[in-house]
C-alpha cells in the first residue's frame, strides 16, 4: 500500500449497488482531501453494520469498533490526542439504539469530534429490522409486521443533548454533504450530521424517489440563521431548531439546524484544570527516561506528599 | 497492667458520624510516633445512619489483616455496643455513652432483625437485660471486659463551656470522644494527638483547638477512671523515618502514576471509585514546581464507555486503564474481547466485592477470579494478576501496564474490597530497578505499515494512531496484517495462533517461582494455598500456629494467566493431599479449581469465607488446627459483624 492523499484504499467496497453509503464515503473522502488533512491526522471510528466498514475504505487511521461503542472509543482516542481529527461513522441503530447513551453523553461534553449518522431506518446487515428512526406503523418489505415502536428524532435529540453543530444531509447530494462535513470537522465542539440515505435492499418506503421529491435546503428558507454567536441566543436558536426538526413528511429540511460557536469544547475545559494538557496530552507525554519511570521515587513522594507522614521521634 | 506491643481497637458508630476522620487522626498520630498501623473498615451501602466500624491495629510491625480480641471497643452509639460486645476478650475496655445504657436492640432501627434476635437471645439466655447496659455487664462478667462508661453529653457540655459555644455546636466533636479515649488508654501523649489533628485539619486551627480541648477533658476523665495508659504501648523500634498512609485504592493510583498511566477512565462503583478520585486529585503531576505532565481522569456514562475510552487512549499510545468492580467488569467484557483481537494494551483494575449481582456492594470477596479469567466469547490472550497487600499492589500496577504493552494484550489486575479499604503505613516504595517496558515499537514505520505484521513473531511492531507518516486500521473482525477484515481460513489460522502464542511467550518470560507464585516458609506439616488479601491473614496465622507447635507454609498465587503450573505442581507434590488447604473468600474456592485444572492436583481441604467480612487471623489459625489435627475437610469462617 502506498500513501494515498485521495483517501482511498484498495479494499473492495462491498455495499449493495445503489446504497447511500457510497455517497457518504465519497463526500467524506472529498471533504478530507479538500480540508488538506494528512491521513495520519485523521481517525475514522465506526461501529457495527454496513456503515461500520467505512474506515476500511478510507486511507486514514481507521478504528472499526463494537456495536454502539464508536463514540466512547473515539472519545478515548481524542482525549489522548486532542490534535487528531476524529470522525465517527455509525448507523442509526448503532448511535441512536444500542449506543444512544453514548450519543447523549457526547453532547453533554462538547468534545471536538464529528458524528456522521448513516440514517436509513433499518438494520441492513441483519436483513432489514426496524431501526430507531423508522416511524411506527410502517411496514418495509423486510418487516413481517408493521413497526410498533415510534421513531426517535435525531436532530431534536442532538440539540437536547447539547451538540453544538447539528445538521442533516441527504446522502445522494454528495456536494452538499461534503460541505457540511467540512464545516462539522472544523467546528470546535461536538458536531453531528444526520445523513438520510436509502437502503436499496430492505427499505422500500424511504427511497431515492421519496427523498428526491421532499428534500429541501434550509439555506433556501428566507431568514434561516442557526448560528449562536452569543450565549444569550442559545435558547431561542435551540427552540427554533427543535421546531424545525419536527418537520417531516411532504417537506424534509436538510442543512444546519443549530450551530453554537460559543460553548467551550471539552478539551479546553480539561486544559483549564490541567494546564499542560493541550501541549502534552496523555499519548505524547514522556513516561520513561532510559527505561526508568519519569515519576521516580522522590517525585512520587512529592506528588503524593499529602499521604506522607514523618516520624516525630 | 503491662506494656504491650500491639493495641487493637474497634471504633464504631453510624455511617457519617466521623468515624473515618477519627481513625485517620489516630493513624497519623501513631504513625508519627513510629508505630505501624493497619485499619480496615466495614460499612453498609448507605450514606448516613447505618452501622459502620473500623478495626485498627497499632503495632511494632506492620499488620496486614484484622485479628480478633480487640483491646478496646469504642462506641459512638448504642448499636456499636450491641453489635460488638460479644467480641470482647479478657481486659477489653468498652468505651460507651452512659446515656445509651437503657437502649436495647428494639430501639435501634438500623440494626438488622437477625442481629437483633441474636443479641437478645445471647443476653436473655445468660440472664442479662437486652440493652447496652446488659451487653456491657455480659461482656464484663462472662468475657472479662472492663467497662469505661462516659457521659458523652456531659463531656460535650464541658467542652461547650470551655469554648463558649452552644452545646448543639459542640456535638460535631462527638467522634473525638471515643478517639481520645483510645488515645488516652494507649498512653498517647497529647502533643502526639495534636499532631494528628493538625495534619487532618490543616489550616483549620479552630477545629484543631476544639478537638484538643475535648481530648484533654476525655484524658482527664479516663485518668480519673484509673485507665489512662492502661494499654500503654511499648516505645516503637527504629524504623523508616517516613511512611505513606495509604489505602489499597490509593496505592494502586500511586503505582499507576509511577508506571506512566496517563488516561484513567471510570464509572462510579464501590469499592473501585476511590482509586480514580485519588488520581483525579493528583491529575497535575507536579513536584516542587516541576510539571511532569498530567493524568486525564475521565468519568464516563457507563462501564462500557469506560473500557472503550481506555482502549481508544491506548491505541493512541497513552498508557490507559480503567478501574471497576464486578458489576462494572461484566459490562466491560465485550470490549475486552475487542482489545484481545486488536492486541491493545489496556489495563482493567478489578476490585472484587460480594456478588453476584449487586450482592453486598460494600463487602469483600474473592468470587470474580473466574470472571477475570474466562469472561468473554471467543479465545484471546489475557494476563491476570492479583495482589496480596499494598506493597504488591503498588508494583503490580506498574507491572500490569508493562505486561500489557510487552504482550500487547489486556491485563486484568485483580484486587478486592478488603485491600481497597484497608489503610496501612507503607514506607515510600523504592523505584530502584523498576523499568517502564513499552514493548516492541515499530522503527520508522512508513505508508506501508502493517499493524498486525506477524513475520517477525507473534508480537507485531506497534505504531500509534496519530503517529506521523503512518496510518493503521483496527477492527473487531478477524483481520489481515493491515487490520482490514479478512475471513480467509489460512489468514485466520495464522492470526489466531499468533495472538494465542503471545501468552505462551509470557509464560516463557515471566518466572513462575517468586513472580507468579511465592512460597512463604517451607516444609512443615501442612500447606496453605491462597491468593489476594488472604496473604496477610495466612502469614500471621502460620506464626500463631508455629507458637502452638504446628508448622506450615503458605503458597501465594500471584498470576493466574499464565498459570505457574510447574512450580505449583512441584510445591504441592511435597505435601500429602490431606495437608494441602485452600484458603479463599468464596464458596467455590476458584483458585483451588484452577490449580487442579493446570496441575492435575486436586486440593481436598478448604477454609472458606463468604460473609463478605475479611478473614481474621485467629479464626484462620483455629480452622487450620481443626483440619490438620481434627480431621476436618472443610471449614467455613464466619467471624465479624
Amino acid at each position: 500500500m502506498v500513501l494515498r492523499m485521495d483517501y482511498r484504499t484498495d479494499v473492495w467496497v462491498d455495499w449493495c449497488p445503489g446504497c447511500g453509503d457510497y455517497g457518504i464515503l465519497t463526500a467524506l473522502q472529498k471533504a478530507l482531501a479538500e480540508l488538506g488533512l494528512k491521513p495520519w491526522e485523521v481517525a475514522i471510528v465506526s461501529g457495527i453494520g454496513c456503515s461500520g466498514k467505512t474506515p476500511h475504505f478510507i486511507y486514514a487511521n481507521g478504528v472499526h469498533t463494537l456495536h454502539g461503542r464508536a463514540i466512547p472509543f473515539a472519545t478515548g482516542l481524542k482525549l489522548a490526542r486532542p490534535d487528531l481529527k476524529v470522525i465517527i461513522d455509525g448507523g442509526d441503530g448503532d448511535l441512536l439504539g444500542i449506543g444512544a447513551g453514548h450519543f447523549v453523553a457526547l453532547g453533554r461534553r462538547n468534545l471536538d469530534v464529528t458524528v456522521l449518522i448513516h440514517d436509513n431506518q433499518v438494520y441492513g446487515l441483519t436483513k432489514g429490522q426496524a431501526s430507531p428512526t423508522l416511524p411506527a406503523g410502517v411496514k418495509t418489505k423486510a418487516l413481517p409486521k408493521p413497526n410498533l415502536q415510534d421513531a426517535v428524532n435525531p436532530i431534536a435529540l442532538a440539540v437536547a443533548s447539547g451538540y453544538t453543530f447539528v445538521a442533516r444531509a441527504y446522502a445522494m447530494d454528495v456536494n452538499h454533504l461534503k460541505e457540511l462535513i467540512k464545516l462539522a470537522v472544523n467546528h470546535k465542539g461536538s458536531a453531528v450530521i444526520d445523513i438520510l440515505q436509502p437502503c436499496v435492499t430492505y427499505n422500500d418506503l424511504y427511497t431515492t424517489e421519496w427523498y428526491r421529491r421532499r428534500v429541501y435546503k434550509l439555506d433556501s428558507e428566507p431568514g434561516w440563521d442557526p448560528v449562536v454567536r452569543d450565549p444569550s441566543e442559545r435558547e431561542e436558536k435551540a427552540s427554533r431548531a427543535l421546531e424545525k426538526a419536527r418537520e417531516w413528511g411532504d417537506r424534509v429540511p436538510v442543512g444546519i439546524f443549530y450551530w453554537d460557536q460559543t460553548r467551550e469544547p471539552f478539551e479546553e475545559r480539561l486544559a483549564r484544570r490541567i494546564p499542560s494538557y493541550l501541549d502534552s496530552p496523555p499519548a505524547l507525554q514522556p513516561i520513561e527516561r532510559g527505561g526508568a519511570p519519569v515519576v521516580d521515587a522522590e517525585r512520587l513522594k512529592r506528588i503524593f506528599s499529602g499521604y506522607l507522614v514523618r516520624r516525630r521521634r | 497492667m503491662g506494656v504491650v506491643r500491639e493495641v487493637r481497637f474497634l471504633v464504631g458508630g453510624p455511617q457519617g458520624s466521623g468515624l473515618e476522620t477519627a481513625a485517620q487522626v489516630l493513624t497519623v498520630a501513631y504513625a508519627m510516633e513510629g508505630y505501624r498501623v493497619y485499619s480496615t473498615r466495614e460499612y453498609f451501602s448507605n450514606i448516613k445512619g447505618r452501622h459502620s466500624y473500623i478495626n485498627v491495629r497499632v503495632s511494632h510491625r506492620q499488620a496486614w489483616a484484622p485479628r480478633e480480641e480487640p483491646h478496646v471497643i469504642a462506641a459512638i452509639d448504642a448499636e456499636t455496643v450491641l453489635t460488638h460486645f460479644r467480641e470482647a476478650a479478657p481486659g477489653t475496655v468498652i468505651v460507651y455513652d452512659t446515656a445509651a445504657s437503657k437502649v436495647g436492640p428494639d430501639r435501634v432501627p438500623s440494626m438488622e432483625r437477625e442481629e437483633k434476635a441474636r443479641v437478645k437471645e445471647t443476653l436473655s439466655r445468660a440472664g442479662y437485660p437486652a440493652s447496652v447496659e446488659g451487653a456491657v455487664r455480659y461482656a464484663e462478667a462472662e468475657l472479662g471486659a472492663r467497662p469505661l462508661p462516659l457521659d458523652y453529653q456531659a463531656l460535650l457540655r464541658s467542652l461547650a463551656g470551655e469554648l463558649g459555644i452552644p452545646a448543639t455546636r459542640a456535638r460535631r466533636f462527638l467522634n473525638t470522644i471515643p478517639l481520645a479515649a483510645i488515645a488516652s488508654l494507649t498512653g498517647l501523649e497529647l502533643d502526639a494527638l495534636r499532631a494528628g489533628f493538625e495534619r487532618r485539619f490543616r489550616g483549620r486551627q479552630g477545629v484543631v483547638e476544639g478537638n484538643m480541648k475535648l481530648a484533654e477533658i476525655v484524658y482527664d476523665t479516663v485518668a480519673s477512671a484509673g485507665l489512662r495508659g492502661a494499654l500503654k504501648l511499648e516505645p516503637p523500634p527504629e524504623g523508616p523515618s517516613e511512611y505513606f498512609i495509604v489505602s489499597g485504592n490509593d496505592v494502586v493510583a500511586m503505582g499507576k502514576v509511577a508506571g506512566g498511566l496517563r488516561l484513567q477512565t471510570y464509572y462510579p462503583i464501590t469499592p473501585a471509585a476511590d482509586e480514580s478520585f485519588t488520581l483525579e486529585a493528583h491529575e497535575n503531576l507536579e513536584a516542587d514546581g516541576e510539571s511532569l505532565g498530567g493524568v486525564v481522569v475521565f468519568q464516563t456514562e457507563d462501564e462500557i464507555a469506560a473500557i472503550s475510552a481506555a482502549i481508544g487512549g491506548a491505541l493512541a499510545g497513552a498508557r490507559a486503564a480503567t478501574a471497576t468492580s464486578g458489576p462494572g467488569f461484566d459490562l466491560m467484557v465485550e470490549a475486552l474481547g475487542w482489545a484481545g483481537i486488536n492486541e491493545v494494551p489496556v489495563v482493567v483494575t478489578l476490585y472484587q466485592r460480594g456478588g453476584p449481582s449487586t450482592g453486598m456492594p460494600t463487602r469483600g470477596s474473592q468470587q470474580d477470579l473466574a470472571a477475570a479469567l474466562f469472561s468473554g466469547h471467543g479465545e484471546f490472550p489475557r494476563i491476570v494478576l492479583s495482589s496480596g497487600d499494598h506493597e504488591e499492589a503498588f508494583y503490580d500496577a506498574i507491572k500490569a501496564m508493562n505486561w500489557a504493552e510487552r504482550y500487547q494484550t489486556p491485563v486484568i489486575h485483580v484486587l478486592d474490597k478488603f485491600l481497597a479499604n484497608s489503610i496501612v503505613t507503607l514506607p515510600p516504595p523504592s523505584l530502584e530497578g523498576v523499568k517502564i517496558d513499552r514493548g516492541l515499537l515499530a522503527a520508522n514505520p512508513g505508508p506501508d505499515y502493517r499493524r498486525f505484521d506477524k513475520s517477525g513473531g507473534p508480537i507485531s511492531p506497534r505504531a500509534f494512531v496519530g503517529q506521523e507518516g503512518v496510518v493503521m486500521w483496527y477492527t473487531g473482525d478477524e483481520h489481515d496484517e493491515y487490520g482490514h477484515i479478512d475471513e480467509d481460513p489460512v489468514n485466520r489460522l495464522r492470526m489466531h495462533e499468533a495472538r494465542m502464542r503471545k501468552l505462551e511467550l509470557a509464560a516463557e518470560e515471566i518466572p513462575e517461582e517468586g513472580e507468579r507464585a511465592i512460597l512463604y516458609g517451607d516444609g512443615g506439616d501442612f500447606l496453605l494455598v491462597g491468593w489476594g488479601s488472604v496473604k496477610g491473614a495466612a502469614l500471621e496465622a502460620l506464626e500463631t500456629l508455629r507458637g502452638e507447635g504446628l508448622r506450615g507454609a503458605y503458597l501465594h498465587l500471584r498470576v493466574f494467566e499464565p498459570f505457574p503450573s510447574g512450580y505449583v505442581s512441584e510445591v504441592l507434590s511435597s505435601y500429602p493431599p490431606g495437608r494441602v488447604i485452600a484458603v479463599e473468600a468464596s464458596y467455590n474456592a476458584m483458585a483451588a479449581r484452577l490449580v487442579a485444572q493446570h496441575t492435575g492436583r486436586r486440593i481436598e481441604r478448604f477454609i472458606l469465607k463468604w460473609t463478605g467480612r475479611p478473614i481474621y487471623v485467629g479464626e484462620l489459625a483455629r480452622a487450620v488446627t481443626r483440619i490438620v489435627e481434627g480431621g476436618s475437610v472443610r471449614e467455613v469462617l464466619t467471624y465479624g459483624a
